[in-house]
């Protein structure tokens, strides 16, 4: 087994990536920005290394000083978790050719799933199902207006190159194709340097689901069966449960093999997701494949029981699946929140600053994934994502309940957080009896914002936060009062608060 | 006894603190006493319930307290300070000024309005990037604007004051 990990990322997913090394007695290897000098995932290692100013750019993205410090301390794999460097083939090329192993796929994997429109041609080549559209990029309006009859309205348009929303236009009618390919054209070249944009098919209410695949350098593969994650906003994923609610039997068989024929199609190894998106009548369509470890990974953990992240560094190592499909089940059901570092009522405004107070909830079913604890920096430089809250029940309603009991013990102060606002979301009936769908939050949360989704059975609450106030205030005033005598017992004269 | 007057989500609400270790809150006098478990934690026992409580930020009587998932921001005056604000409320009323602060540090990538421009309350005014995202920055009030200290394409540091609303 390998004797040393570095692991090139920060936050929650380094701290995570620690815990599976340590219980593979492997020493594992931090590295920090100026800005992460205390974080946790450097308190956690075995080992931790400065490797440059707080810009992403100049340190967690610093290919170059990353593999010649590995190098130099003689670790003999690099875990890129998610994000950063990840899903760069030519970092994952720059790694195995000093000698390294790369604990993810290989560069051409993640090559042949990088390009959308590459991407979308392997998978109709392997009778995987992709949304109605082209796999080529449209080259003028008069063609592009031609295929969108054909698919017929609304379509959207797609940068080839793209990703997180930019670069995409919805289309109604031919009157509006003419200024949206113009516009996605822009974005596109402006966000991606590259103004290829594709057509596809617009799916009105798609649900969200995505595969868990596993695979070794031996030819094996298995699934993990479906993730769903439709709560999101600005494609940024929020909740995340498995197994999905309005997956049947029939729809996991067909969905499951579709995921590992595109594994197999790009010639996978190690971890990788397969995202599709699903129509009201189950069919579903390829979305895109994630090569590397993803956040939500933990869900899958909780239902089959099975540790990822440790099957991720012996697939590494060289070694087979430890699991056959057979070995595998869905036992119960899991949900996970993501905790974010924002103002909900600002418009998501991220908040940074210190930690100032941390109190881990815990119990039955409940496992916290985090890259904070009581003192913590959130610096402005990365990604807001404090933690993540996951519960794990028999069934959908007892892993919600659950949820709901483990925010509440939940206590971060410091910076605001997003916790509150799942309060409103658990509690939804879109939610509960599982027909929401990607718009979920855009049709139903944000036209609450700001503060009208806060609950009225909270209002019994002002109250007591009043006789707290009062309480606290009337307290200040004995102290002044008392102020010279040393002995008082008066035990808030000395707290200091921030 | 002494009686507060505290704001709570846009509510007043008043609370007297008697000798006794009781409050009297809205006619009804119930036994309440607070412990300090931690510097940022409490523990309320009102009546015969209990609860628990983090407390982030206080100064100047200003409190945040975060309970059973719910963040409550606070202010809490005296019955006399509740008065003075009143008053020195009533008398601003003519000229009241609001800032739009920076509520983190960033970019500043656009600013949707110029001096003399009439603003509502909601309306989204400025876009701030930082952490790689852009922030839709929201007037804290309606108003005209009178000043703008920035200029797009400049960097401000947390609390600067980008703009100013009258």
């Amino acid at each position: 087994m390998f004797k040393k990990i570095l692991i090139a990322n920060r936050g929650e997913i380094a701290h995570r990536i620690i815990k599976a090394c340590r219980e593979l007695s492997i020493t594992s290897v931090a590295i920090y920005s100026e800005a992460d000098v205390n974080a946790l995932h450097v308190r956690r290692a075995d080992e931790a290394y400065l490797i440059g100013p707080s810009p992403a750019s100049e340190s967690y993205l610093n290919k170059e000083k990353i593999i010649a410090l590995a190098k130099q301390i003689g670790a003999d794999a690099i875990h890129p978790g998610y994000g950063f460097l990840s899903e760069r083939a030519e970092f994952i090329k720059m790694v195995e050719e000093a000698g390294i192993a790369f604990i993810g796929p290989s560069y051409k994997s993640v090559e042949m799933m990088g390009g959308k429109t590459d991407a979308r041609t392997l998978m109709k080549q392997h009778n995987v199902p992709i949304v109605p559209g082209t796999t080529e990029p449209i080259t003028n309006i008069e063609s592009g207006k031609k295929i969108a009859n054909e698919i017929g309205y609304p379509v959207m348009l797609k940068a080839a190159a793209g990703g997180g929303g930019k670069g995409m236009r919805k289309v109604f009618s031919d009157e509006e194709f003419e200024t949206a390919f113009t516009n996605a054209r822009n974005e596109a070249l402006k966000s991606f340097g590259s103004d290829a944009v594709y057509l596809e098919k617009f799916i009105e209410h798609p649900k969200h689901i995505e595969v868990q695949i596993l695979a070794d350098k031996h030819g094996n593969y298995v699934h993990l069966f479906e993730r769903e994650c439709s709560v999101q906003r600005r494609h940024q994923k929020v909740i995340e449960e498995a197994p999905s609610i309005a997956v049947d039997d029939q729809t996991r068989r067909k969905i499951t093999t579709a995921a590992i024929d595109a594994a197999k199609a790009c010639g996978y190894y190690n971890a990788g997701t397969i995202e599709f998106l699903m129509d009201r009548d189950k069919s579903f369509y390829f979305l895109e494949m994630n090569t590397r470890l993803q956040v939500e990974h933990p869900v899958t953990e909780m239902i089959t029981g099975f540790d990822i992240v440790k099957e991720q560094i012996r697939i590494a190592y060289g070694e087979k699946l430890s699991v056959t499909q057979n070995d595998l089940q869905i036992h119960g059901h899991a949900i996970e929140c993501r905790v974010y570092a924002e103002d909900v009522d600002n418009n998501f405004a991220p908040s940074t600053g210190k930690i100032t107070h941390h109190r881990l909830t815990s119990g039955p079913g409940v496992r916290i994934d985090r890259g904070i604890d009581v003192m913590s920096e959130v610096p402005i430089y990365y990604d807001p994502m404090l933690a993540k809250v996951i519960c794990w029940g028999r069934d959908r309603n007892e892993a919600i309940v659950r949820m709901k009991r483990a925010l509440c013990e939940y206590q971060i102060c410091g910076v605001t957080t997003n916790m509150p606002a799942f309060n409103w979301m658990l509690k939804q009936k879109s939610f509960l009896d599982g027909t929401f769908d990607i718009n979920f939050l855009e049709n139903e949360f944000l036209p609450l914002i700001p503060d009208k989704w806060k609950d009225q059975s909270t209002e019994y609450l002002e109250d007591i936060v009043a006789v707290m106030a009062a309480l606290i205030k009337n307290s200040d005033s004995e102290v002044t009062v008392t102020a010279n005598n040393f002995t008082s017992s008066n035990n808030w004269r000395t707290q200091q608060y921030e | 006894m002494n009686e507060f007057v505290i704001t709570v989500n846009n509510k007043k609400k008043t609370v007297r603190v008697n000798d006794n270790g009781t409050v009297e809150l809205e006619g009804k006098v119930i036994p309440s006493s607070i412990t300090k478990v931690s510097p940022h934690s409490l523990i309320l026992r009102f009546g015969d319930n209990v609860y628990e409580a983090a407390t982030s930020r206080i100064n100047n009587g200003e409190i945040g307290f975060l309970i059973d998932g719910w963040y409550f921001d606070t202010t809490v005056r005296t019955r006399l300070q509740e008065t003075a604000y009143e008053l020195q409320k009533n008398k601003g009323k003519t000229v009241h000024h609001t800032e739009v602060k920076a509520p983190m540090p960033g970019l500043l990538i656009k600013i949707k309005k110029k001096i003399g421009d009439h603003v509502e309350l909601g309306e989204p005014i400025l876009i701030l990037e930082a952490m790689k995202m852009e922030n839709d920055l929201r007037s804290p009030s309606s108003g005209v604007v009178k000043e703008i200290n920035f200029q797009e394409g400049q960097s401000v540091e947390k609390g600067a004051s980008i703009l100013v609303i009258e």
